[in-house]
């Protein structure tokens, strides 16, 4: 860590300073500026969403059904009780996590070894590097549909490879594998990707002076190479993790929800656009948004690192 | 970017729906007409003749829907919900006619225009399009599985599942392909096979009004007992808990089936891809349940409804009559293979005597087979079919069967009568999770 | 100035086919199923026995459908713009949060975070009637604005989380050194902020190239329909096929682009990379 505090620490030390003699012109001025860069951004993002995001939670508190347009009325927490008392919600929750976790662990491991290759590699670089994110670019339902018809025992090539006459989708576990599998193919160049960019930050000469200091490979690996990613690590695995919280596409291609695959996704779906129960599916929607962001709290708290707060202690 | 005078006046068209709908009906309305897109293109024709026939009364202009029904209701309902007077003519799934005519999204059709789109069609087609005694939509067209089977390995079709299982096991020990297919992954179609056994079995899966889970102890138990039997056989194909209409289709096309429960798809298909197959490819009614008692299948198929704030509902009844008409139904069948549902074409030579070129892959030679060789059966099935569920809660119900019946080869026909006539009756009542 | 043994170099090279084997397989397999003509989908082997360009030029090939065509310019239009646009306002956002003291910076990215996050099931339909009544339903800006949305967080974080390890005060030194502020910016800041950029441009470009739920639910003709909304209207042999040859054509088409521009874009990846600066 001591590579970031240099070269933050020049700039660090004056701004506490004049905060708390009161706002000096140039601390006025550059609040101006940070808001006005910010503003863009933030502008958009509300014009999209504040109004749906807020409708939904509306609609969470009422009784609504698309198809009964007459019979609507405030409800109060009643669909979140309907959603916590049902044991559906718990096996899907759980089922969802399932999935999260393992594709998430999978991915961080292969995607550290593929960000890697895909720094160090030797000769073809530009083709380990488009290979790569050629799954990734790939759209999600047909991937979905790639690795189904992979799998299919009719139409598909594993068996034959394998030597078995499986169905791989009638069975929980192997579902939960392909699903898996589908899920690391598709996202770990996201991973990797992230991962090589952060491997650009760590300075060459830092690892080659530690090697020379006599650090073994992992030394170098877990005292300089991680902490100096671990922004870039942070952002990875938080993004990728409740990316996976919402899996949607490739279990409804590949199980549609059967054999206990079913996820809050396809819940939602199901409640939502099935059944057009705007209420209800308001609610899990609204109850999935609240784990996300719990999700996220831990991570970022956990994980020790917070973007925001570079400038102050650094 | 693009933000063209087009899309101001659309804005300000937007704005005043009334008023722009209605002056703009005095030259000749466009109506569009909302289906998905049919790859030979019948559809599109049967929408020239019409603008034609109609001499500037109107325009008929198709707006493609995607190719699954899934999806084709999603959009529809979110411009429906949203009052959207764009929708004039509606090309709908049979099991859509309940939840759209309750929810106001869709006219009844007058006296005088029910009669006229009615007559001589299939009584199930017509039951289809009607809620509470009223007709929502023009039937269109129509379509119910058969049973599919080759000559080659049995020379007289089974009649009901039972016979069916034990002519496969049969073949299955003289080292014969014995598979069956069937649909079996939790979607639709399990709900088409579970009310199609519930059926053949006398009974019903909601009382006479659609109200009530009926669900009769008797004909559900030997449903589920029929069912169970045939999933956890080992001629049942082995992916039979994800298969679809189309997994069934390429199974039967590998060759290792013997029997198939499918629509009528399958034929030029089979003889297209595996003509050494369809050469010995026969069919006949769906397998009953009880012993010397023809099945009941689920009818399927489109009906064309009038968007209910459609701007020109007077001259949209008359193109969505002029559409299902009997001309561009033969059009349907002989081009789209979608089959008719006015019950005199199964005998009209049109159809009849149709023929489809077949191009053998292998030697690459060209030749005909009959289009429709099974119209009499299909007709004799049609006459014969059932509804699916006619509830405005039809989606709900059909989550709760297929959750509570899925994988098929774990059904426990003593439990499985409550926990069905539980779930049903929860689902009709519109709330919890399903 | 590494030195490598021949056994770390066949190590190496084993490594990269192993990663390039285990990436491009399922796509062969798409390849292989799109050229496969329809009698031989059943037949459980992987490569096609007679190969057919079927499901990409002629009558059933998605080249021979228009909305296809229409479907790939949108694509490839909005994609760019809303690339271009979101990385602008990220690299806004993410300076001013890194560089710049101000409150609400935390409720800045937390808040981006969470918007990201909310379930888009939950949104497309009230976004329907709200891009209905402001006349954006089935336009550009109507797909391009959600597609900023929702890749902005994303981007935010990750370029702060770049520009959090850049040495800004190689700016300094390098005025120091004489060069005006704007050579110090080219020669010295671009380059260290390029492999975030670019980085962000790749993940910005794949979300709008994939997405397929906004797609169908903000659009309804060739005029903003983008290709995997397109994929939805393909149609088998009938009603009840499934046309796996053209779907496995159309992604095998789609994915060129990808491939160009990850090719673009991981070269500047690498400029920034080899830039030299970095070690100072």
């Amino acid at each position: 860590m001591t590579a970031v505090d240099t070269r933050t620490g020049s700039t660090a030390i004056s701004e506490p300073a004049a905060k708390r003699t009161g706002l000096s012109a140039r601390a006025k001025a550059e609040r101006k500026l940070g808001w006005m860069l910010c503003a863009p951004a933030v502008i958009v993002m509300l014009l999209v969403t504040a109004y749906p995001i807020g409708y939904a939670i509306y609609l969470s508190l009422q009784r609504y059904d698309l198809r009964f347009p007459n019979d609507h009325g405030y409800v109060g927490l009643r669909n979140y009780g309907a959603v916590f008392g049902n044991a559906l919600f718990w096996q899907d929750l759980t089922s969802t996590l399932t999935i999260t976790v393992l594709s998430v662990i999978v991915e961080l491991v292969l995607g550290f070894l593929l960000a890697f290759v895909m720094h160090r590699a030797l000769f073809g670089r530009a083709v380990v590097r488009a290979s790569i994110l050629v799954p990734y670019g790939i759209i999600t339902v047909v991937a979905a549909f790639a690795w189904r018809f992979a799998f299919d025992p009719t139409t598909g090539f594993i068996n034959g490879l394998l030597g078995t006459n499986r169905s791989w989708f009638t069975q929980s576990w192997s579902s939960y594998l392909v699903i898996i599998a589908t899920e690391v193919w598709k996202t770990t160049p996201f991973m990797a990707l992230l991962l090589l960019a952060g491997f650009t930050l760590v300075p060459q000469d830092v690892v080659n002076a530690a090697r020379v200091d006599g650090a073994s490979g992992t030394q170098r690996l877990r005292k300089i190479i991680i902490p100096l990613m671990k922004p870039a690590i942070l952002v990875a695995v938080l993004f990728r993790t409740l990316d996976a919280f919402r899996i949607f596409d490739s279990v409804y291609v590949q199980t549609r929800g059967a054999q206990n695959t079913e996820t809050l996704s396809i819940l939602g779906y199901n409640t939502l656009i099935t059944r057009l129960n705007l209420g209800l599916g308001s609610a899990v929607s609204v109850v999935m948004f609240a784990l996300v962001l719990v999700i996220a709290f831990v991570f970022v708290k956990g994980f020790g690192t917070n973007l925001a707060q570079q400038r102050g202690e650094g | 970017m693009r933000l063209p005078a087009a899309v101001v006046a659309f804005v300000m068209c937007c704005g005043l729906v009334v008023a722009c709908g209605g002056s703009s009906s005095s030259g000749s309305p466009t109506l569009k007409w909302y289906i998905f897109s049919e790859p030979s293109g019948s559809f599109t024709a049967a929408a020239e003749k019409c603008t034609k026939q109609a001499k500037g009364r109107y325009k008929i202009e198709t707006v493609d829907l995607p190719a699954d029904a899934d999806q084709q209701r999603e959009q529809l309902v979110r411009r429906l919900a949203a009052k959207d007077s764009d929708i004039d003519i509606i090309g709908m799934d049979v099991i859509w006619t309940a939840e759209f005519a309750n929810a106001g999204w869709i006219r009844a059709w007058p006296a005088e225009r029910a009669r006229k789109a009615t007559a001589g069609r299939l009584k199930p087609a017509i039951v289809s399009a009607t809620y509470r005694n009223r007709l929502y939509a023009a039937p269109f067209n129509s379509n119910a599985e058969m049973l599919w089977y080759r000559t080659d390995l049995t020379k007289q079709p089974p009649r009901t599942w039972d016979e069916m299982l034990a002519a496969a096991e049969k073949l299955r020990a003289q080292g014969k392909p014995s598979l069956i297919q069937a649909q079996g992954q939790r979607y639709e179609g399990l709900v088409v096979l579970f009310t199609s056994l519930v059926e053949s079995a006398g009974g019903a899966v909601l009382n006479k009004d659609g109200t009530k889970v009926a669900l009769p102890t008797g004909p559900t138990r030997k449903a589920l007992q029929v069912l169970r039997d045939f999933s956890s056989s080992k001629v049942a194909d082995p992916a039979l808990a994800t298969a679809r209409e189309d997994d069934g289709r390429l199974g039967w096309e590998a060759g290792k089936s013997a029997f198939m429960v499918n629509y009528s798809f399958v034929w030029p298909s089979a003889n297209a891809n595996a003509p050494a197959i369809a050469k010995n490819m026969r069919w006949a009614r769906y397998p009953g349940v009880q012993a010397g008692k023809p099945s009941h299948v689920t009818i399927g198929g489109i009906n064309l409804g009038i968007g209910s704030y459609s701007a020109h509902a007077d001259v949209a009844f008359d193109a969505a009559s002029c559409l299902a008409q009997d001309d561009n139904q033969i059009v349907n069948a002989t081009k789209g293979g979608l089959l008719p549902v006015s019950e005199k074409l199964y005998d009209d030579a049109r159809l009849t005597k149709a023929k489809t070129d077949v191009t053998d892959p292998k030697t690459g030679k060209k030749s005909k087979v009959l289009a429709f060789p099974y119209a009499e059966t299909i007709k004799a099935t049609l006459k014969d079919a059932v509804q699916r569920p006619q509830t405005p809660y039809y989606n709900d119900v059909a989550l709760a069967i297929s959750r509570t019946i899925h994988p098929t080869r774990g059904v426990d026909p003593d439990q499985d009568v409550g926990r069905l006539r539980s779930a049903i009756t929860k689902a009709l009542s519109g709330e919890g999770l399903l | 100035m590494r030195t490598t043994s021949a056994r770390d170099k066949a190590l190496w090279a084993f490594g990269t086919i192993v990663v390039v084997f285990y990436a491009l397989v399922p796509v062969a397999w798409l390849l292989a199923l799109a050229l496969k003509p329809d009698g031989e989908l059943s037949n459980g082997k992987f490569f096609p026995k007679k190969p057919t360009f079927a499901n990409f030029s002629g009558a059933k090939g998605v080249f021979g459908d228009s909305q296809f065509r229409a479907a790939l310019r949108n694509s490839i239009g909005i994609a760019l713009i809303a690339t271009l646009l979101a990385v602008v306002l990220a690299t806004f956002a993410a300076y001013a949060i890194v560089r710049l003291d101000f409150p609400g910076k935390a409720v800045v990215l937390s808040g981006a975070l969470a918007i990201a996050m909310f379930p888009p099931v939950a949104i497309i339909g009230p976004l329907f009637n709200l891009w209905r009544s402001l006349s954006l339903f089935d336009t550009w800006p109507g797909l391009i604005i959600p597609y900023m949305t929702f890749t902005l967080p994303l981007a935010i974080w990750t370029l702060s989380a770049f520009f959090r390890e850049i040495p800004w005060d190689l700016d300094k030194a390098a005025r120091v050194d004489g060069a005006t502020p704007f050579q110090a910016f080219r020669k010295v800041i671009a380059p260290l902020a390029a492999p975030g950029m670019f980085t962000s441009a790749i993940l910005v470009f794949i979300f709008a190239w994939n997405d397929f739920l906004f797609a169908t639910a903000l659009t309804s003709t060739n005029k903003a329909r983008t290709v995997p909304a397109a994929i939805a209207f393909f149609t088998g042999a009938s009603q009840f096929s499934f046309p796996t040859g053209q779907i496995a054509a159309a992604s095998v088409v789609v994915t060129i682009p990808i491939i160009i521009m990850v090719l673009i874009f991981q070269r500047r990846i690498v400029a920034g990379l080899t830039s030299g600066a970095v070690k100072g």
